[in-house]
């Protein structure tokens, strides 16, 4: 059989399992497994080592070891470690996340609940980082070291030394205390109202975002300045008359984006871990809250979970980068020979 | 980048409204002199690390955080009794409120509850002695530090006449009465709301008596409630609505109200902006009475405190007059005892106690051949604070101090281990014999207790099961007094956290002073208003 007819022979399946694209998006998703299972042991691990456990954190410092016991029973926290490891996995697998050591409510209603939050908290401050980054990069780069390039570099440092509590503090000092444009605290869900939806998340996103934004500008600038400055393909453009601002768009921010987007997908999960402390801040009733709560309560099923939703949103982001390289870089074939 | 937000905070800083008052304690006397006003809606502001933490639900059998939720559980529930006291915080009693009055028999063995008649839960059924007793024991075998112990006799809880509760204890127990706004007890679910709605269904939108129901709750998170329409006080509560919001911390509450986001915030116990707070003038800053003085409990039953004269050492190197003038600027007061001037039986002064004499500590640790503390604390700004002024005053005396910052399981696994030298912690209670009381800190039978005394043990016994609050008083005038002469533990600021409101926010425990329950006063919700 010719290989024109194998092809034929395999269909239009058979062809999109031979899709190299598919293939990695297939090989990533099954590498999600063992990866999310060794983050969920790691975790349990881990809040086992701490000490104390659920039933004393509930209880507080007032609670008798009496009191801490009876707790224990209650919560099952007697069996062994490995046994309540299973049984939560063992869960898991069928879908069921359990029910909360705590509050004994549905730990996947909570997250359900909480995760449209974070989502679009993390969507927001990611959508605008880049959005105001790579202008300001593309715009600095085009005259590097003059004034807007320096003044770029200036805010990008300024906003990389600053932790994203205090920034989050100086913002709601700034904008909702001193001239009262955005909410301080709270939420409005967005099938209340789109636009107070926007509005209750422009301080939280910006604390997030920001620091983001000032990394992304700087990783970029240098990266088109490097490519504008010693690349023969940039010479050779600009010899063949192209213009300055058609070599910066269409050949070295072609080629710089690739760092970028490694940069952004690597950063990924440093953007969930501050929805945890702006969350909070902020009162926002997200995934991130849920989580600190979780662990300050010692709740296993929680804190797994979300740790859990994590590690997978961490494989996806990373998957989507690979995939972006393939959009970005016809040459790149995974998996092809 | 210093620069940058120093302009930033110094632009904050100027926001306040230099003319308006500070609005201090005691308490806002607009309150008393105006007329309350019905209606509006107020957001009240709780510590996600303490207050604004409910996670296992509102259900006061199954809440395992009842002391520091008394906020939200008054509010739904409001209290068989409250702890009311006038606007400066004197004159605090416990007051009946679903309970219409009392009695203590038998020398304190059986105490009758009436029930106010005429009370129904907010689903429409009847509050009345059966309700009551149901509650009783299904609270009594929760398992929180909220749960009281009550030394019953068999089938000790029971109705009598239709509208009486009946309690016999095996022994007098006369402070039976002021434990209860301290405890799950106090709380009365509707039985056929509980059966109707399952427990778990409960727990999250619990169905109480009290001037507010539950329109939603997400635990640890946001709890919003409206007015009970089926409330047994006529014309209350004045508000229509009622949010509980938990937020991560002093400084985040402070910044939200502020910016007119939220109205209120309990328990602030960071100083420096409860300064900023008073001098912005933009809040009202109520500071309630103090109860609970600091301890430096010290473990006698191990080494080196073992030794009565490494426990004098540490008396006479300790001043903490010097902390609360230097840190606190005397903000708050110092005790010699387990009670300060919020609570019951206070004294200022016990005879004979030793107070700082550094040529003595020096001499006693001289004779010692040296004295080496691990001083521990579950931290919070005012304790830190106070630890590593103890640690220089010690040091002063020749005391090697190592200080530890303990989280709550550790702190709790040293207790546990009792090799613990020596731990800052609060004692006592509005009524030392109510909630973490003196017991808790001084009893043999206590782990969190570093004497094992008999002599003690019998004083408190002897206090709890006695009727008459002058023979109470002197009881533990005598009690405190012993501790001074066994020098079993100094003490020090009687620290009590601040509310902030804003300005034209009203209300008893909020904006005037109530001696606080547990941490936080019992703000009685359905008396608070807001001009509108």
């Amino acid at each position: 059989m010719t290989a024109v007819a194998a092809g034929r022979h395999r269909g239009v399946g058979g062809r999109l399992f031979a899709s190299p694209s598919v293939r990695l998006v297939g090989k990533r998703l099954l590498m999600a497994v063992p990866i999310t299972l060794g983050v969920s042991i790691l975790t349990f691990w881990v809040l086992n080592l701490i000490p104390g456990n659920a039933a004393q954190q509930l209880l507080g410092a007032d609670a008798t070891p009496e009191q801490i016991r009876a707790m224990e029973l209650q919560l099952g926290l007697d069996k062994p470690a490995p046994l309540r490891y299973l049984d939560w996995l063992g869960g898991a697998v069928t879908g069921d996340l359990g029910r909360s050591l705590v509050s004994g409510q549905s730990v996947a209603g909570q997250l359900g609940e909480r995760l449209a939050v974070t989502g679009e908290l993390v969507a927001m401050a990611f959508v605008v980082s880049l959005l105001l980054a790579v202008p300001v990069a593309l715009l600095a780069a085009y005259h590097p070291n003059r004034f807007f390039d320096r003044l770029s570099m200036f805010v990008s440092v300024t906003g990389l030394s600053v932790a994203n509590y205090v920034l989050a503090l100086v913002l709601v000092l700034v904008f909702a205390v001193r001239f009262a444009v955005f909410p301080a605290i709270g939420f409005v869900p967005l099938s209340e109202s789109v636009g107070g939806n926007l509005h209750s998340l422009v301080l939280p996103s910006a604390a997030i975002g920001i620091p983001m934004f000032c990394l992304y500008t700087r990783f970029l600038r240098g990266d088109l300045v490097d490519q504008m400055q010693g690349q023969d393909y940039v010479v050779t453009a600009q010899a063949k008359g192209v213009g300055p601002w058609q070599v910066l768009l269409r050949h070295a921010f072609r080629n710089s984006s690739f760092g970028l987007i490694t940069v952004v997908g690597l950063n990924l999960s440093t953007l969930i871990g501050a929805t945890v402390i702006i969350e909070q801040i902020f009162a926002l009733p997200g995934l991130g809250q849920l989580m600190l709560q979780a662990i300050n309560t010692r709740d296993m099923a929680v804190v797994q979970a979300c740790v859990v939703v994590f590690a997978v949103v961490a494989v996806l982001a990373n998957l989507l980068t690979d995939l972006l390289y393939a959009v970005l870089d016809p040459r790149i074939r995974y998996g092809s020979r | 980048m210093a620069v940058l937000l120093a302009a930033f905070l110094a632009i904050a800083a100027c926001s306040g409204d230099p003319g308006a008052s500070t609005g201090a304690a005691p308490a806002d006397e607009t309150s008393a002199a105006s007329t309350p006003q019905k209606g509006g809606e107020i957001t009240v502001l709780e510590d996600s690390a303490f207050a604004g933490s409910w996670p296992t639900g509102l259900d006061p059998a199954t809440n395992t955080t009842g002391g520091a939720n008394i906020a939200m559980m008054g509010a739904i529930y409001g209290g068989l009794f409250l702890l009311t006291a006038n606007g400066d915080g004197g004159d605090a009693k416990v007051t009946p409120n679903q309970a219409e009055s009392y009695e203590l028999l038998d020398g304190g063995k059986t105490v009758k509850i009436k029930i106010r008649r005429g009370v129904t839960f907010s689903d429409g059924t009847p509050f009345d002695a059966e309700a009551v007793v149901f509650n009783l024991k299904r609270n009594l075998g929760a398992t929180c530090t909220c749960t009281p112990k009550w030394p019953l006799v068999k089938d000790g809880i029971d109705v009598e006449g239709g509208d009486t509760v009946v309690l016999r204890f095996t022994r007098p127990y006369a402070s039976v009465i002021n434990a209860f706004p301290i405890s799950n007890v106090n709380w009365i679910v509707s039985p056929t709301a509980l059966k109707q709605l399952g427990d778990d269904k409960f727990r999250v939108t619990p169905v109480g008596a009290g001037p507010f129901t539950v329109v939603s709750n997400q635990l640890s998170s946001e709890l919003v409630l409206e007015r009970n329409a089926q409330y047994f006080k006529d014309g209350l509560p004045y508000l229509d609505k009622l949010t509980f919001k938990s937020i991560g911390g002093d400084q985040a509450a402070y910044q939200a109200l502020l910016a007119g986001q939220a109205h209120a915030y309990e328990g602030m116990n960071t100083v420096p902006l409860m300064e900023q707070a008073q001098s912005g003038g933009r809040l009202t800053v109520t500071m309630q009475p103090p109860t609970s003085p600091y301890v430096v409990q010290l473990n006698s039953k191990a080494t080196p405190f073992d030794d009565e004269r490494a426990r004098q050492a540490i008396y006479y190197a300790t001043d903490f007059e010097a902390i609360a003038k230097g840190l606190f600027k005397d903000r708050f007061p110092v005790s010699q005892s387990f009670t300060a001037p919020g609570g019951l039986f206070h004294h200022d002064a016990v005879p004979g106690y030793r107070g700082h004499d550094l040529a003595r500590a020096k001499q006693l640790v001289q004779e010692l051949g040296g004295l080496n503390v691990e001083l521990g604390t579950l931290g919070n700004y005012v304790a830190k604070q106070v630890m590593i002024a103890l640690q220089t005053q010690w040091q002063e005396a020749g005391i090697t101090t190592t200080i530890k910052d303990y989280q709550l399981s550790t702190l709790v696994q040293q207790f546990n281990s009792g090799k613990w030298h020596a731990m800052l912690q609060t004692a006592g209670a509005w009524d030392p014999a109510g909630g973490v009381g003196v017991a808790f800190r001084f009893a043999s039978t206590s782990p969190f207790s570093g004497v094992a005394d008999k002599a003690l043990d019998d004083m408190f016994a002897e206090a709890e099961g006695t009727v008459d609050p002058a023979e109470r008083d002197a009881i533990y005038t005598k009690a405190g007094q012993y501790i001074s002469d066994k020098s079993y533990a100094p003490f020090g600021l009687a620290f009590a956290p601040t509310n902030l409101t804003a300005k034209g926010v009203h209300g008893p425990g909020l904006t005037t002073r109530i001696p606080p329950l547990v941490v936080n006063s019992g703000v009685l919700w359905d008396e608070v208003w807001r001009s509108q």
